[in-house]
Formats: C-alpha cells, sequence, structure tokens
C-alpha cells in the first residue's frame, strides 16, 4: 500500500503525454485504478519552445498530507516549479549534459583543426616545383 | 406603439432608471477594483466625490496617469449613459449568432406592454455596460530564482500553471523555468495565452487574430465595421492589455476622421469612445458633430465632462466663476479657451444659433 504522486503514460507512439496521478506505486498505469488525476504534463515542447505543466497544488497538497509521496521524476519536476527544493538529481543531468555538450563541442573543434592541417599539407604536397626552385 | 412614442417613451425610462436607487451607475467599478490589483495600483475603488485631477495625457510613460479613476469616477459614469442614450430597436437588433433566436410575436394590453417595455429596458441597460477605459498593465518582471547550475538540463522552457478550483483566473499562478535555470513570473503574454489553452473563454483565442494585425484592421476600419471590431476586442482581450488599448484607440481616431460617430450611438463603446477623447483633449469634432445635429443637450454634456476631466483646464476655471452661464455660454467659454480647432467650433456654434434663430427656438432640444 504505498500511495503514489506519480506519472501515468498516455498519448500514443511517438507522442508521449503524462497525467500527473494519485495511485499505487506499483500498479499499472493504465489499470484503471487512479484515485485522482492532479495534473499533466506534456514532455514534448511546442511551437513556442515551452513544455507544459499542469498541477493542482491544492490537491497535491491535500494528497501530500494523507500520506502519498511522489517520486523521483515527479519530486523532479515540481523542484523545478518551485514547489519543491531542486532535485539533486537535476543537478546531476544538467552537469552531465553539459560535460557531453562540452565534449562534444571539443572534439568537433579538434576535427576541424585536424581536416584544416590535412588540407595545408596537401596544399604544399601539391605546389609546382618552379616555386621550390625559386625558394632554394 | 408609434415609434416616435416609444423613442419617447425610452429616453423617459432611462432618465427615471438614471436618477432610480435601484438601478445605480457602479457596473464598472468591481472590474476596475480587480484590475488594479494585479496592476500593482494601489486598491482605490472608484467612488471619488472629490475633484480629482485626472491628469493630461502625456507620451512619456513613467507620467502617464491611469485613465481609469477618471472614467469610474460617478459623475463621470452618469454623463457617459446619458449621452449613449437607449435606442430599444439598435440594442436588440437581430445579430446572426450562435443562441440568436426568433422574435415572438403577442397580443398584449397597454398594461402589459408597458410592463415588457419596463423589463426590456432594464435589461438593455445590462448590455450597455460600458468596458472600462484603463491604462497599460505594467510589464512583469519578477524573478523567483535563479539556478545557473541548471544550464544544459532542458533546451526548453517550462511553464507551471496552478489549475486549481476556484482561483480567480487573473490570480493563478504561472511560473517559467529557462533553459538557463532561472524561474520567473510567467509575462502577460504567456499568461493570457496559457489561461486560455487551460481555462478557456468563449469568443478568445489563443494568440493574435489576424484581424487585428495592422494591415488587417484598417481593411475592416474601411468597410465601417467599427462596432464589429470593438466588441471583437472586448471579448479578445483583457480591457488593459495594450493590444485592446491600441486596436479600441485606432477604432475611435479611424471614426473621428470619418465623423462615424452615430454608428456606436447606443451601444457600450459610446461611453469609452467618448471618454477616450475627452481624456486625450480631442474633442473638437465631437462637439461640432453634437452641435450640428442640434443637439444642445448632449453638447453641454460633453463640456461638462471635459471639465469634470480636467478640472483645471481654462474653461473650467472661468465657467466655475460663471454660475449662472446658459448652455451656449459655456460651450462658447471651451470654444475660445481649450478647443484646438477653436475655428471649426465657433463656426458650428454659430451655425447652431443660426438654425435656432430661424427655427424661432432656443430651448434645448435633442
Amino acid at each position: 500500500m504505498a500511495l503514489a504522486i506519480r506519472f501515468a503514460l498516455f498519448g500514443c507512439t511517438n507522442r508521449p503525454f503524462f497525467h500527473i496521478v494519485v495511485m499505487e506505486k506499483r500498479r499499472a498505469q493504465r489499470s484503471g485504478k487512479i484515485k485522482e488525476m492532479i495534473g499533466s504534463y506534456d514532455p514534448m515542447p511546442n511551437q513556442d519552445n515551452q513544455k507544459l505543466v499542469a498541477v493542482d497544488f491544492q490537491k497535491l497538497q491535500q494528497w501530500l498530507g494523507f500520506g502519498a509521496v511522489p517520486t523521483k521524476h515527479v519530486a523532479e519536476l515540481l523542484g523545478l516549479g518551485g514547489f519543491y527544493p531542486i532535485h539533486p538529481m537535476s543537478y546531476i543531468k544538467a552537469k552531465r549534459k553539459r560535460t557531453l555538450m562540452e565534449k562534444q563541442v571539443a572534439d568537433m573543434q579538434a576535427k576541424e583543426e585536424t581536416q584544416e592541417t590535412a588540407a595545408i599539407q596537401v596544399n604544399e604536397d601539391t605546389q609546382p616545383d618552379s616555386t621550390e626552385d625559386a625558394s632554394q | 406603439m408609434a415609434a416616435s412614442m416609444k423613442c419617447a417613451w425610452a429616453r423617459c425610462l432611462s432618465t427615471i432608471l438614471l436618477n432610480s436607487t435601484k438601478h445605480r451607475c457602479q457596473i464598472s467599478q468591481p472590474l476596475y477594483a480587480s484590475c488594479s490589483n494585479i496592476s500593482g495600483d494601489s486598491g482605490e475603488g472608484g467612488t471619488d466625490q472629490t475633484r480629482q485631477e485626472a491628469g493630461p495625457a502625456d507620451d512619456t510613460k513613467k507620467h502617464r496617469r491611469d485613465p481609469g479613476k477618471a472614467f469610474t469616477d460617478v459623475r463621470v459614469q452618469k454623463i457617459l449613459l446619458r449621452l449613449t442614450g437607449l435606442d430599444l430597436d439598435k440594442v436588440y437588433e437581430y445579430r446572426a449568432a450562435k443562441g440568436a433566436g426568433v422574435a415572438k410575436v403577442a397580443l398584449m394590453s397597454d398594461q402589459q406592454l408597458k410592463k415588457v417595455y419596463e423589463s426590456a429596458s432594464y435589461k438593455a441597460l445590462r448590455k450597455l455596460q460600458m468596458p472600462p477605459v484603463l491604462g497599460a498593465r505594467e510589464p512583469i518582471d519578477e524573478v523567483l530564482s535563479e539556478d545557473p547550475e541548471l544550464e544544459g538540463l532542458n533546451t526548453s522552457k517550462l511553464v507551471f500553471i496552478d489549475i486549481s478550483q476556484r482561483v480567480p483566473l487573473k490570480k493563478r499562478t504561472i511560473v517559467v523555468r529557462e533553459p538557463n535555470g532561472t524561474l520567473r513570473k510567467a509575462s502577460w503574454e504567456e499568461r493570457d495565452v496559457t489561461l486560455q489553452k487551460y481555462f478557456p473563454q468563449s469568443g478568445r483565442k489563443i494568440g493574435l487574430p489576424r484581424m487585428f494585425q495592422q494591415d488587417n484592421l484598417e481593411c475592416m476600419l474601411d468597410d465601417g465595421k467599427h462596432e464589429y471590431i470593438l466588441n471583437r476586442a472586448c471579448s479578445q482581450f483583457e480591457i488593459d492589455d495594450p493590444e485592446y488599448i491600441r486596436v479600441t484607440q485606432r477604432t475611435y481616431e479611424h471614426i473621428d476622421g470619418n465623423g462615424k460617430f452615430e454608428d456606436l450611438r447606443s451601444t457600450r463603446h459610446f461611453g469609452p469612445m467618448i471618454f477616450y477623447f475627452t481624456y486625450y483633449k480631442k474633442i473638437d469634432k465631437l462637439l461640432v458633430a453634437f452641435l450640428e445635429e442640434e443637439s444642445l443637450e448632449d453638447s453641454l454634456d460633453l463640456v461638462k465632462l471635459y471639465h469634470i476631466v480636467h478640472p483645471s483646464c481654462k474653461s473650467a476655471e472661468k465657467v466655475a466663476s460663471m454660475p449662472d452661464a446658459t448652455p451656449l455660454e459655456i460651450i462658447r467659454a471651451f470654444a475660445e479657451m481649450d478647443a484646438t480647432q477653436k475655428s471649426l467650433v465657433q463656426q458650428a456654434i454659430q451655425t447652431y444659433e443660426k438654425e435656432c434663430d430661424s427655427t424661432g427656438s432656443t430651448q434645448l432640444r435633442r
């Protein structure tokens, strides 16, 4: 009997959409045993590059009072929204993504440099003999 | 009932209703009060009986006073309602819309007819409720938290809205977490769009309807669809939305340019239009139009309204010193001292006097 505030995945193929619901933690989300729906989260950004999250905060606080516990991801989302402090995993994920991005940028720069030096090498090799004689 | 009798009856009724205690002109005040909460103004109500300086309209944002305070003055409201008039035929004109019913035909006694007219007039006054004229809302600029360590977590913004029950729309919390980690309150535009998505209001579209884009608006104005534009603007925007103010002001200017003031007579937009011209000191053409119609009452009302909204103007001071002035003298004082197009107004007064002399009547008539 673990009452949770969790995501329930609805939507369809290639189009996820989460309802934020109160239900048993280990139950299947589409089993129809949702106690109450208290919000939604759309993970796909819209035209204005926004991900919409709607939460009935009054109901949320009531259920928290009943002893419902938010799952990791719901807690992360609520942290980003300012209801909870920011979840440590948010910081960790952000850091990981930043490191990955920096590594990708560094790799690309390294690649470009090697390409440039290769191009210069090729140019030097294909220069005509006359200039070589002139430089001597 | 003959048409002329019906008009006279309606006019009679509107004066009775204005003076009755049952139906006070307090329609716009609660709306203004709720707007002033959100825009950060001091929570003053509307019933300012003292002579309050409404303030000249200035181009600089800092010094621009709020027209709402002047608009909700009871004296101003009374004059605007009187000027709007009550043409039952126009108010109950058939409009092709959802829910528009078919007219009923009934056989009644004179007493029953009188009762029906009374109730229709009360309902018509509700239809003539004026959308308040307010200053543009101040932009929302509040940052709740800065978390630069969240940079890189999301490439898109996260918009959080509180969907708790029974919270007024204006008080709903909407916050945005930016990709750089800043948590801030949503701007007015973001608020309007998000609220329309989760709490849709009928007659509103998400985003700006193409009709209100500058070019399309001009086309519609040239077609003469002033009332339609104003009605749609009222349903689409909040009244302190800068877009609403832009659309309505452009419409009023277009009407002023073409002299088509009577299009809006006996609609809910006539009052706000008159108030706009009065507040921004552009009543000359309007005054001329009233004088050409030979309605001295309306002209006098307009000048009186000007004196209430701008109590420190020269003609107001002069009129205050002449307690027994006739209507024409008051209007002439305004024309001499405060009219921007002096010659136009003075000419109109002269023409009016000539007409009066020729028909041999100098009494107030409509």
